[in-house]
């Protein structure tokens, strides 16, 4: 297999441009997007890219479209991604969630900018937490992962897809304006040194029968794709193990959501992932994610120096959340600092973790830039 | 380290700093480089801002400038203030008048007289910046060059690159 | 011609398990499935390779009924998962079962570019000038005049004509039929389903619990014979000044010509991609 770009070594590269080879090393063999600012160099560089590796890129004629695409892509046994910011990510919820309730592995990057609305097409900003966990309609769940390098970009981006195929599930990558034209030193490993998670596909009898099932008590079914003689069935509507439409039946809707949210929430130990920076004895915590957990990482070390014991938890996880730990950390510190470039988000579910064992304060910023170290430490020094 | 690039679009601003990246990068450095423009694709402010360090980078722009390379007054004027109270302040002499202490040459005439383009001000910028701070090493830069500009038009930058290189040597 | 009973097809090709199908007594979407699989069957087409797509309607509800791999997707966006499953495995034949709203209102959009792009797909449309499934509401194609919920004193915008919008977007292939005309209907199936590109196949199919209720035809031979009032043959319709052909529904085969469609184009593609490059001579 001949790669499009050099393998086995470092590169200087921006995050777009990281996301974009990391999914051709994960597998991904299907890209649909439409234009926006700050993603469409991904979409650039797919279109460079999977043609030469015999993939799909294509335009397609909105955000709608282009998430739909990649889950058709999907269910005909490829692995597909598509990549858009704030506005394109609104109109992309609808069928994220038919992805959820579908179970369709795919890969959504959300590159954020400044919102509502049109908003700063060009600058930075964390205000689609929420929405990456909460924006279709209905009880649904789905991982979420955000980085705050270029590396991190380009190891998510396989842990995305890698995760979508092993719980059969959407997984949005949360980046963000700066992430996406930063460039940074970034090592990228040889093809056989890459991890790749494949989907299992239904072997025995039962599996072939209960594509909407659990036959292995795991809650995550096998996945019947199109093409290979196990005539599926594949419907939004609340439907039955084997698929059929239930729409009035309490207990088949309840049992089908119920295992949709624990396939994620009982492997959260696997899932979830986050770096500690000198917590160990910390008296203040921060708590971060994305692009601002640098800021905060210097904060830390500016703190230290200054003889405050801080240290910094950052999520590399942000849905499913992990509130048992949150609340463990509470009871370590003081006080808990949530830096984020809302007014608000992340803020909440770190509060509702603490369960008042700590006081939580949230240091927003909006605007279009990244918090400075100064600004995080000022806070936590008083 | 922090170094700041300043000008207006279509001086090859943002080129200049990718290009100083990635000779960092070559050399096994640490190396972040974001960049601030203004909507206009000419004209507007551009700035280019490149972060090297052997320990991890976890700044994501240029706060308090070592260096900053400034070759317009549009974009000096947009963030002098970052550069710190004992920072190097490079300017292009013909097209930035500061008002604190600065080295520099006139590197549009220089690139003119070189190559003939004077849109290959930022190499010459670049090459006299590398001289006056040994940040990387001219063969990393070279070598950066010649993986970064158009195809074609390699030996020309090199050439705006190494005038510039002189000049800052001498 | 030789017809093989519909119990034969309904064996063959139904999901048993799930009949009764939601469709009232007199609805014409049955009749444009079995066109569907009598031309699947006359053809010899093996069904695991074939998957049906659909959006949110009545007769989006198809897939669910055949025994084939079936994809029921959103609201109008049929056409946009059809566009990801067969880039992603060419080898598959897609039929896409779609509502009249469903095409030309929420997935105008999608329609389009998929025809614009010459998504090799085959639509089967079912156009019964309303929103059945939703209760009556006027839909994109409903005539001027005719009453829908949500418009309860006659139509007062005016229709879409989803044929003539396929060809004008450049379809390989494009007819309309009433669900009367099975022969033809039949036919058009088959032809459409042997070419590449798009090619769609639209049914005027009597809704007589949500449209004709409410415009005087409460039983499908009513809006059958209402059809024959308002239908006109292509040929002849050529032959009439346009105001005479005001309030009719133009029937026949619009068009049928071999532009390359979507897939040939990709590979195509990847071909001068791969040139470019320097990978391939």
């Amino acid at each position: 297999m001949r790669y499009p770009f050099p393998t086995g070594k470092n590169d200087f590269i921006q995050g777009n441009e990281a996301i974009a080879r990391a999914a051709i090393l994960a597998g991904c063999r299907f890209y649909a997007g439409y234009p926006i600012t700050p993603a469409s160099e991904i979409f650039e560089a797919m279109a460079l890219y999977m043609p030469l590796v015999d993939g799909v890129s294509i335009q397609m004629e909105d955000e709608i479209g282009s998430i739909a695409a990649i889950i058709g892509a999907s269910w005909a046994g490829a692995k597909a991604m598509t990549a858009t910011s704030g506005p394109g990510f609104s109109l992309m919820q609808e069928n994220l969630g038919y992805a959820v309730m579908t179970e369709t592995p795919i890969v959504v990057v959300n590159m954020m900018r400044g919102g509502p609305s049109t908003g700063q097409p060009t600058l930075p900003a964390q205000g689609d937490i929420m929405q990456s966990i909460w924006g279709t309609h209905g009880d649904h769940m789905l991982i979420v992962l955000s980085p705050s390098t270029v590396q991190e970009a380009f190891d998510f981006t396989i842990r995305a897809f890698n995760l979508a195929e092993k719980y059969r599930t959407p997984v949005v990558l949360l980046g963000d304006a700066e992430i996406a034209h930063m460039r940074e030193r970034v090592y990228i490993p040889h093809p056989d040194d890459v991890e790749v998670i494949n989907r299992k596909l239904p072997e025995s009898e039962e599996e072939h029968k209960l594509p909407f099932g659990d036959p292995h008590g795991d809650g995550i079914p096998p996945m019947p794709i199109f093409g290979r003689g196990y005539r599926t069935y594949v419907t939004g509507l609340t439907h039955d193990e084997i698929g059929h439409p239930k729409t009035v039946e309490a207990e088949i809707h309840e049992r089908l959501i119920k295992r949709i949210y624990g396939k994620i929430l009982g492997h959260r130990e696997d899932i979830i992932s986050y770096e500690e920076f000198e917590l160990e004895d910390a008296d203040v915590a921060i708590v971060s994610t994305g692009i601002v957990s640098r800021s905060a990482i210097r904060a830390v070390k500016m703190l230290r120096e200054k003889g405050v014991k801080a240290g910094l938890l950052k999520l590399h996880t942000v849905w499913p959340f992990d509130f048992d730990m949150i609340e463990e950390l509470a009871e370590r510190v003081r006080k808990i600092y949530v830096p984020e470039m809302n007014l608000g988000q992340l803020y909440h579910l770190v509060k509702e973790g603490a369960d008042g064992k700590a006081e939580v304060e949230l240091i927003p910023k909006i605007g279009g830039e990244v918090h400075t170290p100064m600004e995080i430490a000022e806070k936590v020094v008083g | 380290m922090q170094i700041r690039f300043a000008g207006i679009g279509g001086q090859g601003v943002v080129l200049a700093g990718v290009i100083l990246g990635e000779a960092a990068a070559i050399e096994g450095l640490n190396v972040v480089q974001t960049q601030d423009y203004s909507s206009a694709s000419r004209g507007g402010h551009s700035i280019a801002d490149v972060i090297i360090s052997k320990e991890p980078i976890y700044d994501v722009i240029v706060t308090e400038a070592d260096v900053l390379v400034a070759l317009a007054q549009l974009g000096y004027d947009t963030v002098k203030n970052s550069l710190k109270e004992d920072g190097l302040l490079i300017i292009e002499t013909d097209l930035v008048k500061p008002e604190r202490p600065y080295i520099g040459a006139p590197f549009t005439r220089l690139a003119e007289e070189t190559t003939g383009l004077a849109l290959t001000v930022n190499m010459v910028a670049l090459g006299y910046l590398v001289a006056k701070t040994g940040l990387v090493r001219r063969e990393s830069v070279e070598e950066a060059i010649k993986r970064r500009v158009p195809k074609g038009t390699e030996e020309v930058n090199l050439k705006a690159f190494r005038a510039g290189y002189e000049e800052g040597s001498k | 011609m030789y017809f093989k009973s519909a119990y034969d097809i309904r064996e063959k090709y139904l999901r048993k398990e799930m009949l009764p199908t939601i469709f009232c007594p007199g609805c014409g979407i049955g009749s444009a499935l079995q066109y569907t699989l009598r031309a699947i069957d006359d053809l010899g087409m093996n069904p695991d390779e074939i998957v049906w797509v659909s959006g949110i309607g009545c007769s989006s509800r198809v897939p669910g009924y055949v025994n084939f791999d079936g994809l029921h997707t959103t609201h109008g966006r049929a056409l946009a998962f059809a566009t990801g499953i067969k880039l992603a495995n060419p080898d598959l034949k897609i039929i896409a079962f779609m509502g009249d709203g469903d095409t030309s209102a929420i997935g105008g959009n999608h329609f389009i570019h998929a025809i614009r792009r010459n998504l090799d797909v085959t639509v089967i449309l079912i156009n019964n000038f309303t929103y059945g499934m939703t209760g009556g509401q006027v839909a994109p194609t409903t005539l001027r005049g005719l009453k829908g919920t949500t418009a309860p004193y006659g139509q007062f915008e005016n229709p879409f004509d989803i044929a003539g919008l396929a060809v004008a977007a450049g379809a390989n292939y494009v007819a309309r039929w009433s669900v009367f005309n099975y022969i033809q209907g039949i036919n058009s199936i088959k032809k459409a389903l042997q070419k590449e590109g798009f090619t769609l196949v639209e049914f005027l199919s009597p809704c007589p619990v949500s449209f004709g209720r409410r415009n005087r035809m409460k039983t499908a031979p009513e809006l059958l014979r209402w059809y024959q009032r308002i239908t006109v043959p292509l040929n002849k319709a050529k032959k009439m000044p346009p105001e005479e052909l005001e309030g009719k529904v133009v029937i026949g085969e619009f068009v049928d010509r071999d532009r390359p469609g979507l897939i040939k184009a990709y590979r195509e593609y990847i071909k001068r991609a791969k040139k470019a490059m320097g990978w391939e001579e």
